[in-house]
């Protein structure tokens, strides 16, 4: 590229004003967090169509592109993810297992979704209500004209609610066993078919049948509450289990018995939960853990305990969520975030824990959650640290446009 | 060994009120209890007209009735329970709740001597009882020293009438479905004040007022008071009300829940703590630990610290179950044994009489088959003022 | 859990030593005792599969009446492998050192409440992590009765804890309901006709084959099990006139009958004995007798002496059958070797004490094959006492269920600053907090006992938004103490039964 002088955009005040944005532009930031945990000092951020194309330190920009320039102290991050929301959706669900129901059928672009990329959200997990298998989640984008628009990805796991009681673990033990029966049902098809085949060769060498149309076996479709289940096994589906104590979990590994597939923990945290007794087993799994930035107590005590960090200590993909699911609990989520922080969490591991593990998890991580060549451009610029309870959120793009914030289009 | 100690002695008990007769004891462990812990292995007692007349090693002596061998028992004082409800033998008769305080009440009109209740007490080693009114109002009135005897009535049973003043103040009992004042703990407080003031002033001025009479002798520090008090907030504010406000002879009692973590406080005013029913705390501190709250309150140096039933919170006869379960949260055995023994006695002005074997006191001697705080131990005998009140060889084993 | 690791082998004990301290065992005890001579390569081979642990030189207690000092106990998949003096201990078994402690047979409470924190099919719904299962495992239960199932108290395991499904079998037969006598007797009477006709019709057999089959129509079931020793009735009886009644039926019908309660036992020991009871009793009930009796009657704190001097089994529980952390001590679950030690009080032997609280609790569970006593090949339910177990300042150090170690006295906060093991000087309200990082020789589990930072502060708490309203919640934990106005109030309550401390 070919060093030119920059065009100045006028001068520089809490907010640069936006000219024409068009789909080609670049950033220059003084600090950006990347996502992983790592940060670049003077990032240079090319944008195309709501992609990053280029990414780098003190890159050189090419003569012509728009190039927004940050002040000295702003901080950008990758947009946040919510995996596990339901704002937007409304009715509730079932106590039964119904895998096969897609969040997504509910999706409805309404006035709702604004809380989130207020708030520095630029893409959210939604999954169906109820207990017991409510069915998938699906991964949007919460700005959008039509539910279409708005889909990144369906079926982003199977939300799966795990008590100690035997229904719970009833619906997981019942939906393998289902899936073993229609495989025994699949077997007996195909030994009917065979003796048929066997039996029309023999008679097409007596009769003189001008048919010589080989079938093939067509195995009968699964019913759709059973075929989540194979999706299970072939790894072509997660599920999330939402558990509420240490009991739960090993009745998890009970219920799961000798079946493998991948399966993540949503932590509901509460004031005396007893999770932590689990902490060093989910750590040595090294699964994703879905849980509130919140101090907990040990039950029948005021000692205190910082669970985010322990089980991410222990080896856990910490993920963490708003401690409500509500506008206002997204406006105070980073500050939550950073009391976690104060209190023991290990700052790149919460910078993680709400942008990359969550993109991760759903298995969008290759697309966004963090910020390097290939992502979406969805990013966050603060006017500080974004952990700090009075630094500003300036700014949030997604996909390469300004939708909240002082450079709002 | 001795198989039935009552056969060599019933016979020598001609009437009972008047215990005149001579015993010698050979045991095989005299716990004193005085004030240098001195412990004799063997150890022989001799009561004479009530009192103890000798405690100390075996010695042979001239003339005088055989001993009475005994040599697989252990001789402890008889116990002294501070805080109990048995005196009208567990059928009521504890509270009168009208007024808030009730200085011209006394518990001695309900008390039934020897009633069933006290009676197993006694073969639980239980001797001396202060029986006072229940916490249903600020000021119950003046509680029963008594003597856990069946023989000789009521004369021969109390020890002191009225034997001290019992006062309950903060938590319970908030009277809350009063329209009286009392509600809260200020209003508690200020009924204790007014009624303690107008005695003061009676004493100070001279005028006998017959309905604070006894009251007068508690703030001027002649008789005793019990309190009732519980919970941290309350416990130091009463404590300074009552021993540094009124220089009363005071002992805070029970101190439960959360008490114990004030108990430097208390030492630091220098009032006797007596302790229970409760004997642990687990809810009240959030710590997570179970609390053996007696330990702490004799290792923050609480002085004479002292434990009691609240009988028939728990039956008296496990008066001894509370220093056991006591050293096993933490404290140590032998100081539990001192606090259902002497500190008791001593913290109430009752220690002339009663709480340890030594000369000139009363002929309160318990015999245990073993340690009196394992409850596999049982008591073989109780001498009261020198009668033999109970023999398990005699009576039977009622506990 | 926190171990000391002792690499040690301890071999050194010579044989002859053995035979000697042999003399001073019961019989039986010195049958179990098993020398492990095997050679080291057949060890070897087998301990790729096996998970051994050692308990070494302690005074084991097997339960029966055998005493050995300074031994060692072997356990080999979660059984008892081998004890005695001379055993050795392959090279990787996990060692305990237990010298000056005791070891005892795991506890077993025939009736308990709250300890698996679940309602319904154990198996699906235990929690093993509630609380008053590690109080109970601290009071050294290890095998308890939750409704009708008989589980042990396997802490942090979901699967294997239900030894029996069925722990009682229950019958009734009270003077206050004759109706219900009668048919107890037409019953016990059918099935013993049947079983007579039956054999009596394998004797036909055998010259007549046409001989027809006597008819299980209308026989009872129970009633049937009963008379053919599979399983033993249990009584609930207090009043002397059903005891006698009881002992009476199952003498003429030749079944041993369990009654549970048995107050006023001690007043027909005799005949209770006769009939081969096991009474299920509570040494410190308080009943005063009847007074418009002139019989004796009412409690008596030497019933199970008594009881047992007739030869009737003593089997001990405490008044309350749950965990109670109120403030007033010594009549809970918790304190269920002291109830043991009220029995003894009353003039029971010492050995029958521990007896009423291992295998003849086992026994009368119909689980004595797998649990009780310390054999080889039961189950390694194991207690490590720092004292004889029946003394009111002895705590259990250690708690071993099927081979595992379930509860370690210092890893938890309860009892931990109660006289602490020597090894570990800080009691766990000094330890790290879970923000700080442990120090190199922390033990594993010390993140357990965290205190608060300060413990005054005020904890920073938001409930998290209710995001999963459920039907059935998790059952409160009995966290808020009493009022303290009812016990301080001290009101005497009409009720003429107390049992210990109302």
């Amino acid at each position: 590229m070919i060093l030119s002088p920059l065009l100045l955009l006028g001068p520089i005040a809490a907010a640069p004003a936006a000219p024409v944005q068009g789909d080609l532009f670049v950033i220059k930031a003084p600090r950006v967090e990347l996502g992983d945990g790592e940060v670049m000092e003077h990032a240079v951020i090319l944008v195309e169509d709501g992609e990053i194309v280029t990414m780098g330190q003190d890159l050189p920009v090419e003569r012509g592109i728009p190039v927004i320039e940050l002040e000295e102290g702003q901080v950008v991050m990758p947009g946040l993810v919510n995996p596990y929301s339901r704002v937007g959706m409304s009715g509730g669900g079932y106590n039964d297992s119904r895998p096969q129901v897609m969040a997504s059928a509910e999706l409805y672009p309404s006035a709702a979704y604004k809380a989130f990329f207020e708030n520095g959200v630029t893409t959210v997990g939604q999954y169906p209500a109820g207990q017991g298998i409510p069915g998938q989640a699906v991964a949007v984008r919460p700005k959008g004209d039509s539910a279409e628009e708005m889909i990144v990805e369906d079926g982003v796991y199977l939300k799966v609610v795990m008590r100690n009681n035997s229904s719970a673990k009833r619906n997981l033990r019942d939906g393998f066993e289902k899936a073993d029966d229609h495989l025994k049902k699949v077997e007996k098809e195909r030994e009917k078919f065979d003796k048929a085949q066997a039996k029309a060769k023999g008679d097409k060498k007596k009769s003189s049948s001008k048919s010589k149309s080989k079938e093939t076996f067509v195995p009968p479709p699964a019913d759709p509450r059973v075929q989540p289940f194979f999706d299970l096994r072939e790894g072509k589906l997660r599920a999330l289990v939402s558990i509420r104590n240490a009991a739960s979990y090993e009745h998890l590994i009970d219920a799961i018995g000798d079946e493998e597939f991948e399966w993540h923990l949503r932590v509901p945290l509460t004031r005396d939960i007893d999770v932590f007794h689990v902490a060093d087993k989910v750590g040595e799994r090294g699964c994703f853990v879905l849980m509130e930035p919140l101090i907990t107590l040990v039950p029948g005590t005021l000692r205190q305990r910082n669970l985010p960090a322990e089980f991410e200590r222990a080896g856990a993909k910490l993920v963490l969520l708003p401690r409500t699911d509500s506008k206002a609990g997204f406006e105070s989520f980073l500050e939550d975030v950073g009391v976690m922080i104060g209190a023991g969490l290990d700052r790149k591991a919460a910078v993680r824990a709400i942008t990359h593990n969550p993109a991760t998890f759903m298995g969008l991580g290759d697309r966004l959650g963090s910020l390097s060549e290939g992502k979406r451009a969805n990013l966050l610029i603060f006017s500080g640290d974004p952990f700090q309870p009075d630094t500003k959120l300036d700014a949030v793009m997604l996909d390469g446009k300004f939708v909240s914030g002082d450079m709002d289009q | 060994m001795l198989h039935s100690l009552a056969a060599l002695i019933v016979p020598a008990l001609a009437s009972p009120v008047t215990a005149l007769d001579t015993v010698v004891l050979h045991v095989g462990k005299v716990l004193t209890m005085n004030e240098a812990d001195a412990i004799h292995s063997p150890g022989m007692i001799v009561l004479e007209d009530g009192k103890i007349t000798y405690a100390g090693p075996i010695e042979a002596r001239e003339g005088g009735p055989a001993p009475v061998v005994a040599l697989d028992t252990w001789a402890v004082p008889g116990f002294v329970d501070l805080h109990t409800h048995i005196h009208s033998g567990g059928f009521g008769d504890i509270n009168d709740t009208v007024h808030a305080v009730n200085p011209e009440l006394r518990a001695a009109p309900s008390y039934r001597p020897g009633n069933g209740v006290i009676e197993v007490g006694r073969a639980g080693g239980v001797t001396t009882l202060f029986g006072i009114p229940g916490s249903g109002s600020n000021m119950g009135g003046f509680g029963l020293v008594y003597k856990s005897r069946s023989t000789g009535g009521f004369q021969a049973s109390v020890v002191r009438d009225p034997g001290g003043l019992k006062v309950a103040q903060d938590s319970n009992p908030q009277r809350r479905n009063s329209t009286d004042v009392g509600v809260t703990r200020a209003g508690m407080e200020w009924n204790l004040r007014d009624v303690a003031d107008r005695a003061l002033g009676a004493y100070r001025q001279g005028r006998r007022d017959p309905a604070l009479e006894n009251l007068s002798r508690v703030v001027s520090g002649d008789l005793p008071v019990l309190i009732h008090t519980a919970g941290s907030e309350g416990v130091v504010n009463t404590a300074r009300m009552w021993k540094v406000k009124y220089g009363a002879v005071a002992v805070i009692s029970h101190g439960s829940f959360d008490g114990w973590k004030v108990a430097p406080a208390l030492a630091a005013i220098d009032i006797p703590v007596n302790h229970g029913p409760r004997t642990i705390d687990y809810y009240s501190s959030r710590e997570g630990r179970i609390v053996g709250t007696a330990a702490e309150f004799v290792d923050a140096g609480v002085p004479l610290f002292s434990l009691n039933t609240d009988s028939g919170v728990i039956a008296e006869e496990y008066f001894f179950l509370q220093g056991s379960m006591s050293a096993r949260y933490g404290a140590d055995a032998y100081q539990m044994l001192r606090a259902i023994t002497i500190h008791p006695a001593l913290s109430f002005n009752l220690a002339h009489r009663v709480g340890s074997l030594e000369v000139g006191k009363d002929a309160d001697v318990v015999l245990w088959d073993g340690d009196p705080l394992d409850p596999r131990s049982s008591v073989r005998s109780v001498f009261i003022d020198g009668d033999l009140e109970y023999d398990r060889d005699r009576d039977g084993q009622l506990f | 859990m926190h171990l000391r690791p002792n690499q040690q082998r301890r071999t050194s004990r010579p044989t002859w030593l053995l035979m000697a301290a042999s003399l001073f065992l019961a019989p039986t005890a010195l049958a179990n005792v098993s020398i492990d001579d095997e050679p080291a390569e057949e060890a070897e081979a087998e301990e790729d599969k096996e998970e051994v642990l050692a308990l070494v030189g302690g005074e084991i207690h097997t339960g029966l009446g055998g005493v050995l000092r300074d031994a060692t106990i072997l356990v080999r998949d979660g059984k008892i492998g081998a004890f005695g003096y001379d055993v050795d201990v392959p090279e990787d078994a996990e060692v305990v050192d237990v010298s000056g402690m005791r070891v005892y047979p795991g506890l077993i409470a025939v009736g308990s409440f709250g300890l698996f924190g679940s309602s319904g099919n154990l198996d699906d719904s235990v929690d093993p992590y509630n609380q008053n299962m590690t109080l109970a495992l601290a009071a050294g239960i290890t095998t308890a009765v939750d409704g009708n199932s008989v589980a042990k108290l396997k802490r942090g395991h979901v699967d294997g804890l239900v030894v029996s499904s069925s722990a009682f079998e229950t019958m009734s037969y009270s003077n206050g309901n004759p109706q219900g006598q009668l048919k107890v007797e037409g019953d016990l009477k059918g099935a013993a006709d049947y079983i007579r006709a039956y054999r009596a019709w394998e004797q036909e057999k055998k010259s007549n084959k046409e001989a027809k089959e006597p008819s299980k129509k209308g026989v009872d079931q129970k009633s049937l099990r009963i008379l053919r020793g599979e399983v033993r009735p249990r009584f609930n009886a207090d009043d002397r006139t059903d005891l006698l009644e009881i002992a009476q039926l199952a003498q003429r019908y030749g079944f041993r009958p369990i009654i549970n309660g048995c107050r006023e036992g001690w007043t027909v020991a005799d005949e209770l004995g006769r009939a081969g009871a096991t009474a299920i009793v509570t040494p410190r009930t308080r009943r005063p007798k009847d007074e418009s009796l002139l019989r004796e009657g009412g409690s008596s704190i030497e019933n199970a002496a008594t009881l047992y001097s007739h030869g009737v089994n003593v089997v001990v529980v405490p008044a309350s059958r749950g965990i109670s952390l109120g403030g007033i001590v010594g009549q809970d679950l918790l304190h269920l070797p002291i109830e043991a030690g009220f029995a003894i009080r009353g003039g029971l032997p010492q050995l029958a004490g521990l007896r009423s609280i291992t295998i003849e609790a086992a026994r009368v569970l119909g689980v004595d094959y797998r649990i009780g006593s310390i054999e080889v090949g039961k189950d390694a339910d194991l207690i490590v006492t720092d004292g004889d177990l029946l003394h009111y300042q002895t705590f259990v150090q250690w708690a071993i269920v099927d081979g595992e170690i379930v509860y370690d006295k210092q890893a938890e906060m309860f009892f931990a600053h109660i006289r602490p093991r020597p090894e570990t000087a800080l009691a766990p309200a000094e330890r790290m907090d879970s923000g700080e990082e442990a120090p190199a020789d922390a033990p594993a589990d010390a993140p357990e006992e965290e205190p608060a930072e300060d413990a005054g502060e005020e904890p920073v708490i938001e409930e998290s938004g209710g995001e999963e309203p459920e039907a059935n919640e998790d059952p409160e934990d009995p966290e808020d103490p009493e009022e303290s106005e009812d016990p301080e109030e001290s009101e005497e309550s009409e009720n003429t039964e107390q049992t210990a401390g109302a």
